[in-house]
């Protein structure tokens, strides 16, 4: 692979992170994140959905009315993820459950139709697809981290496993923090990212 | 930039959207069973709750068969009984409206018509506030509770702000969800009134 395609997927996990850069898809991983589970099936749905639409809609440039791109890209889009929506009821009935409308919701992901606008309009589909992977799995990596802190320290459990019981915690007066579920919390984690991110990056702080 | 005619714009989409309709009907036609399959054993899961089995989703097929039938009423309406391990009684189907859209339940009663379990479920109730109803908390003050009065008739189980807890016909409601309590109430007296005969004359 080339240099400049890796950097396609490498860039979205740091610099031009979508979530903390871009400060895109902010809806869905503040909805989603209570639970690890969740948070790892709705990361892998996002990546799923902007590499594929990258990809189709890389493949189809050259015939898109430039004065209709915006529909037909909603198009594709909305059809990936019925599908993924349907794979899930499917496969996976009680993570859909849990996900409800925010399975559905990936339609209006910004970070699906921005890459769609931004790259896969004026790219080849190689390229498009390493930037659909690489901007999901950037999004997914901030979506597990916030599901491993919120389970973790909200209901003492990591994947529905006891680990805060099995570790003896609460006996000796540890109390699950119960602001960590809500969704406030998962705004104020992301806060943190960023800061932390832009202390360690300081090309991205505003002037 | 190439130009593109209005009549190729149209012929476009219209080609674009047959061919998304084909996949996504292809897709769904051929994924139904297995979602229908999913949602009829969550069905049978939480009728298993109603009677105090918690099995996961994959044993709940075998637990269902084991404890579970399905019977009509003298006038035709399907209810559910449960005999293992030395209980048996029945248990009926709820629904009825909450505050957005359709809330069910499952009532399990034993022969003297005291109530064993119940369980409920919602489409849409708000979180946190009306879709508490489907939260184990709700549901386990129900146990023990009565839906026949002393004479046998019928007398459905009410929720109520600061409910009297040792009365065995009132529950607490659920603060903040008004409506879906409302919602519960009513679904609790018009199915039980429609369960009249079969509770009257079976239960007791």
């Amino acid at each position: 692979m080339s240099k400049r395609n890796w950097k396609l997927i490498t860039l979205p996990f740091n610099k031009e992170n979508p979530i903390t850069v871009q400060i895109l898809g902010i809806c869905s991983c503040l909805a989603v994140t209570a639970q690890l589970k969740p948070a790892l099936v709705m990361a892998m749905s996002v990546t799923v959905v902007v590499a594929l639409a990258n990809v189709i809609i890389s493949l189809l440039r050259k015939t898109i009315p430039p004065r209709i791109r915006i529909i037909v890209q909603l198009v594709v889009v909305s059809m990936l993820v019925v599908l993924v929506d349907q794979v899930l009821k499917a496969y996976m009935y009680d993570v859909s459950k849990q996900l409800s409308v925010f399975v559905g919701l990936i339609i209006t992901n910004c970070i699906v139709m921005g890459r769609l606008e931004a790259f896969a309009m004026v790219q080849k589909p190689w390229p498009s697809l390493l930037d659909g992977l690489g901007n999901g799995l950037g999004y997914s990596v901030i979506l597990i981290v916030l599901g491993f802190v919120r389970e973790l320290f909200g209901s003492g459990t990591l994947w529905g496993y006891p680990i805060m019981e099995k570790l003896g915690l609460y006996e000796i007066g540890y109390e699950n923090n119960g602001l960590m579920i809500m969704p406030p919390m998962a705004l104020i984690l992301v806060g943190l990212i960023i800061w932390w991110h832009r202390s360690r990056n300081k090309d991205l702080c505003e002037q | 930039m190439r130009q593109f005619s209005n009549r190729y714009m149209i012929i476009y989409s219209a080609v674009l959207v047959a061919v998304v309709a084909v996949v996504l009907s292809i897709t769904a036609v051929a994924l139904k069973p297995l979602q229908e399959r999913n949602k009829e054993r969550e069905q049978q899961q939480m009728i298993l709750k109603a009677v105090g089995v918690d099995v996961p989703r994959q044993e709940v097929e075998k637990e269902y068969n084991r404890c579970i039938g399905q019977a009509y009423s003298d006038d035709s309406l399907m209810y559910y009984y449960y005999d293992f391990d030395n209980r048996d009684g029945i248990i009926l189907p709820l629904c009825g409206t909450g505050l957005w859209g359709p809330i069910w339940g499952y009532l399990a009663i034993d022969k003297s018509g005291a109530i064993v379990g119940a369980v409920f479920d919602h489409k849409g109730e708000t979180p946190g506030l009306g879709g508490e109803i489907a939260s184990d908390k709700f549901a386990q003050q129900f146990i023990g509770k009565r839906i026949t009065d002393s004479d046998g008739h019928v007398k459905p189980v009410r929720l109520k702000k600061s409910a009297d807890h040792s009365s065995p016909f009132e529950v607490d409601a659920i603060s903040g969800g008004t409506m879906t309590s409302n919602g519960v109430n009513d679904m609790l007296a018009a199915d039980l009134a429609k369960y009249k005969d079969l509770i009257e004359g079976g239960v007791q």
